[in-house]
């Protein structure tokens, strides 16, 4: 591991409940915390020189019954990347905006409630609709939407007339 | 702005006199650019090398490809009569089809090109022709770094020559986990070996419960058709691994060692549960089994799993026929074949040992006491040879002589009389078991071995599985091969056997494929031996079925004539299986017992219960 | 003076891929604007959870057209972390080779897309021309002109083929030859210098405001921001070459820095044809074949720089023979979302088509 982040993890530890912790590259650490530290932690790292957030991003995961947030944020100096996360419940997903530290989140924010169907409390535009226009079914990157049964339902299959099964049918 | 700037823009103008790098619209269709080698562009199918297995079709990321029978495609073993289909409409030429191909036949072309109005036109079965009807250039093809098959089998762990050749300890180790779920996910899923397969195995289907590792599904899925998975998983012939779509190009999935390591790691009561569910108990009516070989325990599991009442009556003093006095312990222990007979026992299964039907208990006697009779007696006795000398004592039969061994091995008998210098005639698995056995026997007794196996066949030619010919060697057997033994030469003052005179052979089959062995009598040697051991060949003993029967019976070259269920033809309440009616393996004979239950289940249904 | 609502695009010839923008103008000023993405919204992301690891290789180049080939590559890069699997030197720089190939491709597209808002065509039929003669050489390499489907996770599919390098060195020869000439035609074309200096600026703080990467952070901060540095992937630390950089961003230094990086990327092919060793160019990923290969969960994000900034892919694995999750970070996402909401008001109807191309958008990156 990278010292840089090494330093980093420890300073971070110092400041807040870590629950989890993973190092899935050299200079990437992936970090989970409390959902009501999440503002804070980015609000620090940005302090520390973590002035992009690359990514706002949600993983489904059914079978806990949770939706983990995933902010990915870089710092330029070092090329130390960060992936802050915290998981929040899932039959009521709503989270605070974070736009306030970093601006650029407002459409992250938009895309993750489309895709997810996650509230931003803060982001007065994140109910819009952003890619799917006229859209009638579930926010459909959640893991219980099923996307080849919404095709077929929605569109019809092709029916072929050529018979390949006998010698000489064509070609 | 200086003038300069104002002027630069205008240089281009240059162009104006140079030929032109783009392609004129004309030119696209009438004279079109041929594209780089390598190109993906449409199909073509080599269906002389394509065996229909459809992995094209399982990896196509944008369902393009359909897999579709044809009826002029004859349906052969080691491959499906199916080829592929491509919708040039949802294809979208990513090559992975060419990459992930397991006989190699699919390509792709540099033809790019192809216009129509009928959106049929592009759904399209390749064959070695191209789609546009040219002459075909071919464009990506798969190499060596593109391969998407495993084609290398994971290596098991096997006992040291220099470990094994003095004891019977079993050789093959066994997959651990981690190495079976690296073999299972070899494995394409194309079912071309469950066709193969005599009792059709659900093979893919236990593969993918090892990669999955759930083992108790994988038993589950063994007992549909196998009641001895685990004599199976360590002696099968395996022609399921002949006809493996990997075996193409590559080792073939070790099908044999997944299944062994299945039942080896399940443990018994877990077993038990999934073995003991598949029971129904609808049927009524109680049958009798001669013979508990695979035919006859395989009848005999599934018969009592149907609900009717078995006996099996074995003339042995263990049950198992060939599991138990046939195959040497090195490749299978005798508690593997104590586990699968233990199983079947819980069933309620009785099995009668020591009882020789024709001597201890007649056929009428079976016949009254039961509404329907399975024989399956295999092929006990060795085919002899005559040649001059073969009646000496010291000219040995393999059967009597394994099941000698295998009571030794047991530690219920005393060492078979073995001398120091041996010649083991024939080169089939049995002549390997024989031969192997005496190494064992040898270094036990003397510290060393010198076994000599001599055979018609030459090295190509050998029927015996590769492993048996790659480990005897190992084990120091020699070979003497191509040669037809001529007769037992005999010291004329002591009786004792000196050695064998063979010529050597110089055709085994004709040009028509038949066996028609020529020699050359002049080309003569004599290989010098104390002992001689006979292993050409089997045959059945049908002395205990009475003459009335066996005179309603047809008998052809030792195979008794049966439906398709085993029901012998002229004796409805007979059925047989196992070598006595086809092949002579294992599993063939699980295969015939399964048969012949469903047979004997029908049967029973429409004929009323005696007793 | 009444405000009228206008769209650009999804069909227009300034238009980047089929997006639209909606705007309210009044005169010839933009009042406000907001980008309608979705119009060729495939689901990708979704379509990513339903294939093997291997299939999805079909799908991922689709999702940046231009240059298709940063997302084979992050998603190897990610794929490659959660497996632990050591790529062979020289897949290494084979990957280099290709990725610089793409950026100059992507660079010369977007260079020379600048004649159609401007209305210089030439500058288009030129650059297409030559992007046209890479595009051979991928067909050559790869198999196809567009979606390469080259590198895979591991190393990539195939080696070189023969021959390949001279091939390669002829043609950076003839274009660095040619660039003077672009630089003639675009660069110091005086209609073309009216529209791009000092219009459509990008200071420094909207860059951190809305996380703009590339070479539009890189001519605001006069920083040298760019992966390759900053994280070096592939193999370019060992290579030499300069990030160009300035600290005021108007249009005209967006286009310049574009138009030097081009002169970096000959220099970098030139360095690794040079420099790249022999051997495997492919590693295994897992046992058994392709529809069995299982990638240990973990979730990690990789970044690389494309011709427009930072393109990463967001992985998530739970352990099985499909990803469970891949999320897309197009580098176009901050600007062309809220950066057309909150930086092209103000601009003329007709620079909204310039601001897009100089801003490095391309739209299918953010539909993915």
């Amino acid at each position: 591991m990278n010292k840089d982040i090494k330093n980093l993890v420890a300073d971070i530890k110092s400041r807040f409940e870590l629950v989890g912790e993973d190092y899935p590259k050299d200079d990437q650490a992936a970090l989970d915390f409390n959902s009501r530290d999440i503002h804070s932690v980015l609000a620090y790292v940005k302090s520390q020189g973590f002035r992009q957030l690359s990514i706002l991003s949600c993983v489904d995961w059914i079978k806990d019954n949770q939706f983990q947030l995933v902010y990915i944020v870089f710092n330029w100096e070092t090329g130390i990347r960060l992936q802050v996360r915290t998981r929040i419940d899932r039959s009521n997903p709503k989270f605070t905006t974070v736009t306030s530290i970093y601006p650029g989140a407002k459409y992250y924010e938009r895309d993750v409630h489309e895709f997810f169907g996650v509230e931003f409390e803060g982001n007065p535009d994140s109910y819009k609709q952003l890619f799917l226009e006229n859209w009638d079914d579930m926010p459909p990157l959640r893991k219980d939407f099923d996307s080849k049964a919404y095709s077929d339902r929605k569109y019809p299959v092709r029916e072929y007339a050529a018979d390949f099964s006998k010698a000489g049918d064509k070609k | 702005m200086d003038k300069k700037s104002i002027l630069a823009p205008f240089k281009g103008w240059k162009y104006l006199f140079k030929k032109p790098v783009t392609v004129a619209m004309d030119d696209i269709f009438k004279n079109p650019r041929e594209s780089q080698d390598n190109y993906r562009g449409f199909h073509i199918n080599d269906w002389a090398k394509c065996i229909g297995c459809g992995t094209c079709s399982e990896v196509c990321p944008t369902n393009a490809i359909t897999m579709v029978e044809r009826s002029d495609v004859a349906d052969e073993e080691g491959s499906k009569p199916e080829r592929p289909v491509i919708d040039y409409g949802r294809c979208c030429f990513c090559a992975l089809c060419v990459d992930i191909c397991t006989s190699g036949s699919l390509s792709l072309t540099k033809e790019y090109l192809l216009n129509s109005s009928d959106p049929e036109d592009f759904y399209y079965m390749p064959t070695e022709k191209g789609i546009t009807g040219k002459p075909i250039k071919l464009g990506y093809v798969k190499d060596e770094t593109s391969d998407l098959l495993d084609l290398e089998r994971k290596h098991m762990e096997h006992v040291g020559e220099d470990e094994r050749k003095g004891s019977f300890i079993e050789i093959v180790r066994g997959f651990s986990k981690e190495q079976a779920i690296a073999e299972a996910s070899r494995c394409v899923a194309c079912e071309i070996c469950t066709k193969t397969c005599p009792a059709h195995m659900n093979i893919p289907e236990y593969i993918r419960s090892v990669w999955n590792d759930n083992l108790s599904e994988g038993v589950d899925y063994l007992y549909k058709t196998n009641p001895l998975p685990s004599v199976c998983g360590r002696i099968c012939t395996h022609k399921c691994e002949g006809a493996c779509a990997i075996s193409q190009r590559g080792d073939a999935v070790a099908i044999r060692w997944l299944k062994r390591y299945i039942v080896d790691n399940v443990p018994d009561d877990e077993y038990e549960k999934v073995v003991l569910s598949q029971v129904s108990k609808k049927g009524d009516g109680k049958v009798a089994i001669v013979g508990s070989g695979s035919a006859g325990l395989s009848a005999a599991y599934y018969l009592s799993t149907l609900g009717y009442e078995v006996d099996v009556y074995e003339r042995k003093a263990q049950a198992g026929g060939p599991m138990r006095y046939g195959a040497p312990k090195y490749r299978l222990p005798d508690d593997i074949t104590n586990r699968d007979i233990s199983f079947i026992e819980k069933l309620g299964v009785k099995i009668h040992t020591n009882t020789d039907v024709g001597k201890d208990i007649t056929m009428d006697k079976l016949k009254s006491t039961h509404d329907a009779v399975f024989i399956a007696t295999g092929y006990p006795d060795t085919r002899p040879l005559n040649i001059p000398g073969v009646d000496n004592k010291d000219v040995i039969m393999a059967m009597p002589f394994l099941a000698d061994s295998a009571d030794f091995e047991r530690g219920s008998a005393k060492m078979p009389e073995i001398k120091e210098k041996v010649v083991v005639i024939g080169s089939g698995n049995v002549a390997f078991d024989v031969a192997r056995t005496l190494v064992r026997l040898q270094n036990m007794k003397y510290g060393k071995s010198d076994v000599m196996m001599a055979a018609l066949e030459n090295r190509q030619q050998i029927p015996a599985d590769i492993e048996e010919i790659e480990e005897g060697t190992e084990e120091g057997i020699k070979f003497n091969l191509a040669c037809g033994p001529q007769k037992i030469v005999v010291d004329e003052k002591t009786g004792n056997v000196k050695g064998v005179e063979v010529c050597e052979c110089t055709q085994l089959f004709d040009e028509n494929h038949r066996f028609n062995p020529q020699f050359d009598f002049d080309a003569r040697q004599v290989l010098e031996a104390d002992q001689v051991y006979l292993a050409i060949g089997q045959m059945p003993d049908f002395t205990y079925i009475p003459d009335e029967v066996q005179s309603q019976m047809q008998i052809e070259r030792g195979k008794i004539k049966t439906n398709k269920n085993g029901q012998v033809a002229g004796v409805p309440w007979l059925f047989a299986g196992g070598d006595i009616i086809k092949g002579m393996d294992i599993i063939n004979g699980v295969a015939n017992g399964h048969d012949a239950a469903i047979g004997i289940d029908e049967y029973l249904r429409k004929n009323k219960k005696k007793s | 003076m009444k405000e009228i609502k206008l769209f650009l695009g999804p069909q227009h010839p300034g238009m980047h891929g089929n997006a639209s923008v909606h705007m309210y103008v009044e005169g010839d000023i933009i009042k406000r604007s907001y980008l309608l993405p979705g119009m060729l919204h495939r689901g990708f992301e979704k379509s990513m959870e339903r294939r093997t690891w291997m299939n999805n290789i079909a799908l991922i180049p689709r999702i940046c057209v231009p240059e298709p080939d940063t997302n084979e590559m992050v998603y190897a890069m990610n794929i490659e972390a959660l497996a632990k699997i050591k790529v062979p030197e020289r897949a290494h720089w084979i990957r280099m080779i290709i990725l610089e190939l793409a950026r100059l491709s992507a660079h010369l597209m977007a260079f020379g897309g600048i004649g159609g808002p401007t209305g210089l065509y030439t500058a288009m039929y030129w650059a297409q021309a030559d992007r046209d003669r890479i595009l051979t050489i991928f067909e050559e390499i790869t198999g196809h002109r567009v979606y390469h489907m080259y590198i895979v996770a591991g190393g990539v599919r195939k080696d070189l083929p023969k021959g390949i390098e001279n091939k390669i060195l002829d043609f950076l020869n003839d274009l660095e030859s040619r660039l003077p000439e672009y630089e003639d035609l675009v660069l110091n074309n005086p209609t073309v210098r009216a529209r791009t200096v000092d219009n459509i600026l990008l200071p420094a703080e909207v860059v951190w405001e809305l996380g703009v990467t590339g070479i539009g952070m890189r001519s605001a901060t006069g920083q040298e921001y760019d992966i390759r540095k900053v994280a070096p992937y592939a193999r370019y630390e060992k290579v030499d070459f300069k990030v160009p950089t300035a600290t005021y961003s108007d249009a005209q230094t967006r286009m310049t820095l574009k138009y030097q990086e081009m002169y970096q990327s000959i220099n970098i092919i030139k360095q690794a044809i040079d420099m790249m060793p022999g051997g495997k160019v492919r590693a295994k990923v897992a046992d058994g074949s392709a529809l069995r290969w299982r990638v240990p969960a973990g979730q990690v994000y990789s970044a690389v720089e494309a011709s427009r900034g930072e393109y990463g892919y967001y992985t998530v694995s739970d352990g099985n023979t499909m990803p469970y999750r891949v999320a897309v970070r197009g580098a176009s996402f901050p600007q062309g979302l809220l950066g057309v909401e909150k930086y092209m008001p103000g601009h003329r109807i007709d620079d909204a088509p310039l601001w897009f191309d100089t801003m490095g958008i391309c739209s299918p990156e953010i539909d993915r």
